[in-house]
């Protein structure tokens, strides 16, 4: 039994984030800073000809003004180092940084901007991956060999990486296949559209670069600021701000750099917050894909082999996408029995915004793909969709593709839950008699990021804790009331008797980033470690002030107390103090690491997320009814089976669960960041439409109690998983409906319609 | 040009062209933040403001129309060492705040809403929100506050 874990606490932050007081990014040196504006490339490839900025210096109110002169000439990324901070010789997409400006308001540097002489000799782009993968094409970057790399993988020059998963005897298994069914889909750009925009504030002093920023992953953008600026990491701190969402759009640094540089020179705190124009086009969305699968199925729709090709957009440079380039793979063969597959994702460049990461990076087309193809060889075969699903689904001790053998998958648990809340013969009440009807259901497995974190843990003198770690709260209330939570529970405190100091690379031990539901899972097996120790000390301390033995005491209601005896007792206030005349102060540290994945090491190139670290299982269903007069669709009805190991906080894994949802709705029906010759045509929330409470359908939630023997209190991550599915199950819903393929996203009404016209008949399919 | 009215039941002078956003003057010289530039093209909804109790996208509205005329905003809702009012409190116990950037913005909407109807329905609470983007939370639990608060008012939930 657990007194804290398990119950809907508030958040720290709430009470600031409601009465308006809570400083965002955005918000930081609104007024007394200097504001910075960039110049960025007009056209998607070229060379530089002449860059002239003396006139545009010479301004009111400018301080400085940089370009890749100003700067060392490196190049940096998180795997791939591809990305110099400006454009040099060469630029490489539309929005691509060219100078940098710092004035007394936004206005004037907006002015010396447009006084910048620029004159670039324009290169035909290679505006598509088609473009970018054709015979003798141009060479985006020509000195693509001599880019450092964090970690080796397969490149070759428009290939800025390849990742391959090849096992068993994949062709023995479609020679002797029953039936070999073979698909191919697209899917679009969809942009992360955090209400903040990136935003950063940058300052010199002590000879250190310190910058403000809503980093996801703050010591990320140390190493990055540390590559671009030439120096070590120690002479960069991050400190995090309050973050207006991010969903993967702030892992990287994007503007950080930039505020550096320019109050370096002008000897001025600087700002600089792009506009909305902006992040639409320059700040980098979920990448476009295309996929081609194949299977060999016996006739009893067992799966005996498969393969799939994919390419992955990179755009001009590399972001995690290239750290994911496995992850199609693994979705492909990490749900159903795949016994010997082949499967290749190349990440392409291309004369376009680079593209980013964006919450389930690579899995949601991925998994859209699959499903969409598995209804497919259900439909040949004249099996029911959702038995397919059931034959092939992996069961609790069965391995995947890679080898990685799944202990404690629950897709029979999460199936069975689905089909309690919304049975899959009954169907939903509708008001619309003309109302195509259709049902979609699905299963992935995903994964907890493993990356690296610790956290100190101490007793304040007035007995509350206090916590120092540099997890980075995007929202999800992780760090503001999971990890309270955690710690409160350790030690017999209340949430708010614990205080957790915000995200600060000077401060916090290395964190591998708020990313991939990793940061309470990590922090809070830090935290677990952390207080175990200070435990210890609180009850050698105590153990003298109640002349007891230490084994005897434990931890409740803020105080040491003499177990079964009520009365013998000593706030924990007293022993901190005590202990600053006796033991010292009381203070550990905790630290954590996800051992690898067991898997079958001789099978994938170029993977660094080699398998499913901390696994969870999860199965979404959805029912929805489209106009047959206008296309339209709507959502009746959305289920989710999720498996989060153990939910510290019920409220607020929901709240990630409806919003993962809906974000996902707006990929599968919505969101569409569109890009032609290089140019990405949305520069605004007009034509880059993000869901509002009109779209959000009714959604059932059961959580699968599936307790991590390795998680703090046997939770698994949570955050990222429940936007993954949901493109997949609705396609398959409306394909359903319909009784048309769904190959492309998003599934607008006019791409209903005409796949209604096709051949004039709609009725449903088999199912 | 000079301009005159009142910020949360306070006067202000403020300085500055016709066309200036007010959204720039609240959190510039006036120093209020709370409202967001979310988008600064009245599609997001993060600045609204109420301008003599109507939500107003407060990055579209120029200076001169708030002459003479009461603005309100987020942190005018409570006193600030005050209690929460019954809207924040409701939000932050049904779980409605996530990034808490959308949320400035989604609680001026719904002060107007329930400074019309105390005790709304599912339709309109909705409706109120029509203008409001939120990325974080599917809207669920904020709507669910919203009805909670409706349902205290006597209203059915
Ligand atoms: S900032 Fe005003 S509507 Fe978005
Ligand atoms: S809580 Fe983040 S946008 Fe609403």
């Amino acid at each position: 039994m657990t007194r804290v874990v398990g119950t809907n606490a508030r958040r720290a932050d709430g009470e600031d984030k409601v009465r308006g007081t809570a400083v965002y990014g955005m918000d930081h040196g609104v007024t007394g800073t200097l504001q910075a504006r960039l110049l960025r490339s007009p056209v998607p490839a070229g060379r530089i000809r002449r860059l002239d900025t003396a006139r545009a210096a010479a301004l009111p109110g400018v301080h400085a003004i940089i370009t890749a002169a100003d700067v060392p000439d490196t190049t940096s990324g998180w795997i791939l180092k591809d990305q110099p901070m400006f454009a040099r010789e060469e630029v490489r997409y539309i929005g691509e940084p060219i100078a940098a400006v710092a004035a007394e308001t936004t206005e004037q540097a907006e002015d010396a901007v447009a006084a910048i002489e620029l004159e670039i000799d324009p290169l035909e782009p290679l505006a598509d991956m088609d473009a970018a993968l054709a015979d003798g094409a141009r060479l985006i970057h020509p000195n693509w060999e001599s880019y450092p790399m964090l970690a080796p993988g397969p490149r070759s020059g428009n290939v800025a990486w390849e990742s391959t998963l090849d096992r068993g005897d994949v062709d023995a298994a479609f020679a002797a296949a029953h039936l070999v069914v073979e698909d191919e889909f697209t899917t679009q750009r969809q942009h992360q559209s955090p209400i903040e925009p990136h935003a950063a504030v940058g300052r010199f002093e002590g000879g250190r670069y310190v910058v403000h920023s809503p980093a996801q992953f703050p010591f990320l953008v140390r190493d990055r600021l540390a590559e671009w600026l030439g120096v070590p990491a120690s002479k960069v701190r991050v400190v995090v701000t309050t973050i207006g969402g991010g969903f993967g759009g702030k892992i990287d640094a994007m503007l950080e750099p930039f505020v550096c540089v320019l109050a370096r020179k002008t000897g001025r705190p600087v700002r600089l917050v792009n506009t909305r124009a902006e992040e639409l086009q320059t700040a980098g969305p979920r990448e476009n894909a295309r996929i081609r699968i194949r299977t060999a199925v016996s006739a009893e729709g067992e799966i005996l082999g498969q393969e799939a090709d994919t390419i992955a957009d990179n755009g001009a440079y590399s972001g995690e996408i290239v750290a994911c380039a496995a992850v199609p793979g693994l979705v492909f063969g990490g749900t159903y029995r795949v016994p010997v597959a082949r499967y290749r994702t190349r990440v392409v460049y291309t004369n376009t915004a680079p593209t980013a990461a964006f919450r389930g990076v690579n899995g949601p087309y991925a998994m859209f793909a699959l499903e969409q193809h598995l209804d497919h060889i259900a439909a040949k075969l004249g099996i029911d969709r959702r038995e397919l699903r059931l034959r092939n689904v992996v069961k609790a001790g069965e391995s995947i593709a890679n080898g990685q053998v799944l202990d404690d998958a629950v897709f029979d648990k999460g199936f069975a839950r689905v089909e309690e809340i919304a049975p899959w013969a009954e169907q939903a009440p509708s008001g619309n008699p003309r109302a195509l009807r259709g049902k979609g259901i699905g299963a992935v497995t995903w994964l907890t990021n493993p990356g690296p974190g610790g956290a100190t843990v101490k007793i304040n003198e007035d007995g509350t804790a206090g916590v120092i770690c540099a997890g980075a709260e995007i929202g999800t209330g992780a760090v503001a009331v999971g990890l309270r939570q955690i710690v409160a529970e350790e030690l017999g405190l209340t949430p708010d008797q614990v205080v957790i100091l915000p995200a600060d690379t000077d401060a916090g031990t290395y964190d591998g980033g708020a990313q991939g539901s990793r940061t309470l899972f990590s922090l809070g097996n830090a935290a677990v470690q952390a207080s175990t120790q200070v435990r210890e000390q609180l009850l050698a301390v105590a153990a003298n002030l109640l002349e007891a033995s230490a084994a005897d005491l434990e931890l409740a209601d803020g105080h040491v107390r003499v177990k079964g005896s009520p009365g013998a007792q000593v706030p924990l206030a007293a022993v901190a103090l005590t202990a600053l005349h006796t033991a010292g102060p009381i203070s550990a540290t905790g630290r954590h690491i996800t051992p690898p994945v067991q898997f079958d090491s001789g099978c994938l190139t170029g993977a660094l997320f080699t398998g499913f670290a901390t696994p969870t299982y999860h199965v979404h269903s959805a029912e929805v009814e489209v106009d047959p007069d206008t296309g339209k669709v709507t959502i009746l009805r959305y289920v989710v089976a999720q498996d989060v190991g153990r939910a510290i906080n019920p409220q607020q894994v929901e709240g990630q669960i409806h919003g993962g949802v809906l974000q996902g709705v707006g990929y599968a029906l919505y969101e569409d960041l569109r890009v032609a010759d290089g140019v990405t045509l949305d520069a605004s929330l007009e034509s880059y439409r993000l869901p509002t409470a009109f779209e959000a359908p009714p959604i059932d939630i059961a959580l699968l109690d599936n307790p991590w023997p390795d998680g703090p209190y046997g939770a698994k991550g949570a955050g990222e998983p429940s936007l993954i599915p949901v493109a997949a199950v609705i396609a398959s819903a409306v394909s359903d409906a319909i009784g048309k393929p769904i190959r492309n996203l998003p599934i607008t009404p006019f791409d209903v319609l005409a796949a209604l016209r096709e051949d004039g008949t709609t009725e449903g399919s088999t199912r | 040009m000079p301009h005159s009215f009142t910020v949360n039941d306070r006067r202000v002078e403020v300085e500055a062209p016709d066309m200036t956003p007010l959204l720039s003057v609240l959190r510039g010289p006036l120093g209020l933040t709370g409202a967001k530039p979310g988008c600064g093209e009245g599609r997001c909804g993060a600045c609204t403001v109420l301008v003599d109790g109507r939500p107003a996208a407060s990055c579209l509205t120029p200076l001169a129309l708030a002459e003479g005329r009461e603005v309100r905003t987020v942190e005018g809702l409570a006193e600030p060492d005050g209690p929460l009012n019954p809207l924040q409190d409701a939000l932050l116990e049904h779980g409605g705040v996530q990034c808490g950037a959308c949320t400035p913005g989604i609680l001026m909407a719904l002060t107007a809403l329930f400074e019309r109807d105390a005790t709304p329905d599912e339709a309109a609470v909705k409706e109120s929100l029509a203008g409001n983007i939120c990325r974080c939370t599917g809207y669920h639990k904020i709507v669910e506050a919203a009805l909670a608060v409706a349902g205290a008012n006597g209203g059915r939930s």
